[in-house]
């Protein structure tokens, strides 16, 4: 999963960064509206955490120049928490709202949300066969056994799982699972597909030559 | 009572109660000169009839009497009295013949005249036989008590009492029960008419009142909602012309003044809070990210650090709401001390140097010596403010001019920079609170209170301020303070 956060402030942006890589997320920012609003027509984020009140160009902008674009999930972010900023942020196309100060816990839970409804999904726990991934608690069992993912596999297992049925392309996944910080080296993502296959079973994920990778 | 308070039934019972007095007296008035007519009509009819039967009154010339000592010409028994007994009188007694033309006028009358004559000495000279006929007309004493020839009622009855010069006392009455009823009857629709007259008086004052102290009802149910909270009620004016009409609308201005002066402090709270939650955001993430997991020292010190830059903005934040809020108020009590603002100013130019040539901003300063009265530490923070903005929004090696001189009894100060300018949007908005021109945080430190607090203060001490800007050339502001 990769999101983007726009915000102003370097110190919140630096720790909601940190805090969402820790929770396994590919994680770009930008610090002004231009920049964010560059970046999220450039690449496919699976959510965009938005500020509303930016230099340059304001987060009211940026959603309504993006949505015209794009349906990538948008979590506006704001201290304004007026019921009017609420309707207005929801009906410029907002996925949801979250007001200044938050915890945490509630950024992360709204964004898995947003982020499942984008994909259809109505439940936090997507059932492949005998494997069960939830996405709230972020762990994967097989045959009711918890199996031991690091955090970019489990990303991958949960991008594929997202869009089951899809072929999801190499490409695809390196800008859902890499930042723009990381070196996609191109074997980095085959060492995660062939590490996810010993733990889950070689049929999981199949390989679609030419194309890309397939959860069926 | 609720009722005698209200100004509405108040005037409704002293204009009923005026019209009350007003139909009664007109409506007595009336039915007493109806009555006067009446009676001046029957009075006449009497009248006549008692001159009537005055002349039909005759004393024959002296004769003898019969055997039976009985006149000769003795009337017939019942329509013509005996005379009584022969009396010693020398006189011939009193002969009474009515003419037949003249009976007609008694007892065929609707009226029922009747009559009775007493000779001197009491005695029944005649009498009507009709049934009108009261007792008392028997009393002779009557004629002793009351006036003669003047008319009186009784019951249903009006008489006259005559006596002749020759002593015989002629009683003439009859009924007037039909003139009561038909007095009673004009009393009736009088009354009637008058009721109806009161009924219309009492609706229409009632609609008129109504009407006219309805922009009062409309007033106070508009302030009763707002006192209640809704401060966009107005009261609604029908009617801008009368009195209550200009009351209304200046009610009407002062509820809008009110109300905006409560959406300002709306506004002004919805902001504060607004400027305080984005460091506390950053505490709140940052040590949350922190207590995730176990870290190095480094990083806790980074987070120690983020969380100290956030309070430092809160601390200056809450101590610049602080100041604006005292100054609202009117509690910051201002020094009044006459000083050398040409010092305080040249004071603020040398203690900002330093930050201007780290932005390799050069500060032009032409003070020319002068005293005013007033808070020497505030003002040298409006200097600050100006200098401060002055030097952040220049351009890289820009200047910024400071001149003091006395101009039309003011001490005029006026700070230009030559950086990129206000726009003409953004200008008349500059003084107002956590206004910012670039709608952002960045220049953490700036909450956008500095010129409104800029402003508060030279205010207080009587004077203005503004601002003219020119978009790439430079902005000026000038501040004019009392001598």
């Amino acid at each position: 999963m990769r999101i983007l956060i726009v915000e102003d402030e370097p110190d919140l942006l630096r720790s909601i960064a940190q805090a969402l890589r820790e929770e396994g997320y590919a994680v770009d920012t930008a610090p002004e509206g231009e920049d964010g609003f560059y970046k999220a027509e450039s690449y496919d984020y699976d959510a965009i955490v938005l500020d509303v009140m930016l230099p340059k160009m304001d987060g009211w902008e940026i959603l309504k120049r993006l949505r015209k674009i794009k349906k990538t999930p948008v979590l506006m972010l704001t201290a304004r928490d007026q019921t009017r900023d609420r309707v207005r942020g929801l009906d410029t196309g907002a996925d949801d709202y979250l007001v200044k100060p938050f915890d945490l816990d509630e950024l992360f839970a709204r964004l898995r949300a947003i982020i499942r409804r984008s994909a259809n999904k109505t439940t936090n726990v997507i059932e492949i066969g005998e494997i069960k991934i939830d996405t709230a608690l972020r762990n994967v069992s097989l045959k009711e056994k918890p199996v031991e993912l690091t955090a970019r596999e489990y990303a991958l297992v949960e991008f594929l799982a997202l869009h089951r049925g899809e072929v999801v392309t190499r490409t695809q996944l390196y800008e859902h699972l890499f930042d723009e910080n990381e070196s996609s080296l191109s074997n980095l993502l085959d060492v995660h597909v062939s590490n996810v296959r010993k733990k889950l079973g070689a049929e999981f994920i199949v390989t679609r030559r030419g194309h890309g990778y397939c959860i069926e | 009572m609720r009722i005698f308070n209200s100004i509405k039934w108040r005037l409704q019972i002293w204009y009923g109660l005026i019209l009350v007095v007003v139909l009664a007296g007109f409506g007595i008035t009336a039915i007493q000169l109806e009555r006067g007519r009446l009676y001046g009509r029957i009075d006449d009819e009497l009248h006549r009839r008692v001159q009537i039967l005055a002349n039909a009154l005759h004393r024959p010339p002296p004769r003898g009497l019969d055997e039976n000592g009985q006149s000769f010409d003795r009337p017939p028994p019942g329509q013509f009295p005996d005379d009584g007994p022969p009396s010693q009188n020398p006189r011939p007694p009193l002969e009474f013949h009515l003419p037949p033309e003249a009976a007609g006028m008694f007892d065929a009358n609707p009226n029922f005249y009747c009559f009775t004559i007493h000779s001197r000495d009491g005695k029944e000279i005649a009498r009507s036989t009709n049934p009108t006929n009261q007792p008392h007309f028997n009393v002779f004493a009557l004629s002793n008590v009351f006036l003669k020839g003047v008319a009186y009622s009784s019951v249903n009855f009006r008489f006259i009492i005559e006596t002749l010069p020759s002593g015989e006392t002629i009683v003439v009455g009859c009924s007037i029960a039909p003139e009561l009823n038909e007095l009673k009857l004009t009393a009736w629709k009088l009354a009637g008419f008058g009721t109806i007259i009161l009924f219309f008086g009492l609706a229409g004052g009632f609609w008129f009142v109504s009407r006219a102290l309805r922009p009062v009802e409309n007033i106070s149910a508009a302030a009763v909602k707002i006192s209640a909270g809704d401060l966009s009620q107005r009261i609604n004016v029908a009617e801008a012309e009368s009195e209550l009409g200009q009351l209304a609308a200046v009610l009407n201005s002062t509820f809008a003044r009110l109300e905006s002066a409560f959406a300002q402090q709306k506004q002004f709270a919805s902001d504060a809070a607004h400027e305080l939650r984005t460091p506390v955001a950053v505490i709140l993430t940052q040590t949350q990210t922190a207590l995730n997991r176990e870290r190095d020292a480094a990083s806790y010190k980074e987070t120690v650090e983020a969380c100290q830059r956030a309070a430092q903005r809160m601390r200056k934040l809450i101590k610049a709401l602080l100041e604006l809020a005292r100054l609202d108020a009117g509690q910051e009590k201002l020094k009044r001390l006459q000083f050398d603002f040409s010092k305080t100013v040249g004071e603020c130019v040398e203690l900002i140097r330093p930050i201007a040539e780290e932005r390799r901003v050069k500060i032009v300063s032409e003070l020319e010596s002068l005293e005013i009265s007033g808070d020497s530490e505030r003002l040298a923070q409006v200097v600050t403010n100006l200098l401060t903005n002055a030097i952040q929004y220049n351009r890289d090696g820009g200047e910024v001019l400071v001149k003091l001189k006395i101009k039309n009894g003011f001490a005029a100060l006026k700070v230009s920079d030559t950086g990129a300018g206000i726009s003409a949007e953004d200008l008349p908005h500059v003084f107002k609170r956590f206004y910012r021109g670039d709608k952002s945080r960045t220049g953490a430190a700036n909450a956008g209170l500095g010129l409104a607090i800029s402003k508060a203060i030279v205010e207080a001490h009587g004077g203005t301020i503004e601002v003219a800007s020119k978009e790439d050339v430079g902005t000026t502001f000038r501040v004019n303070l009392p001598l």
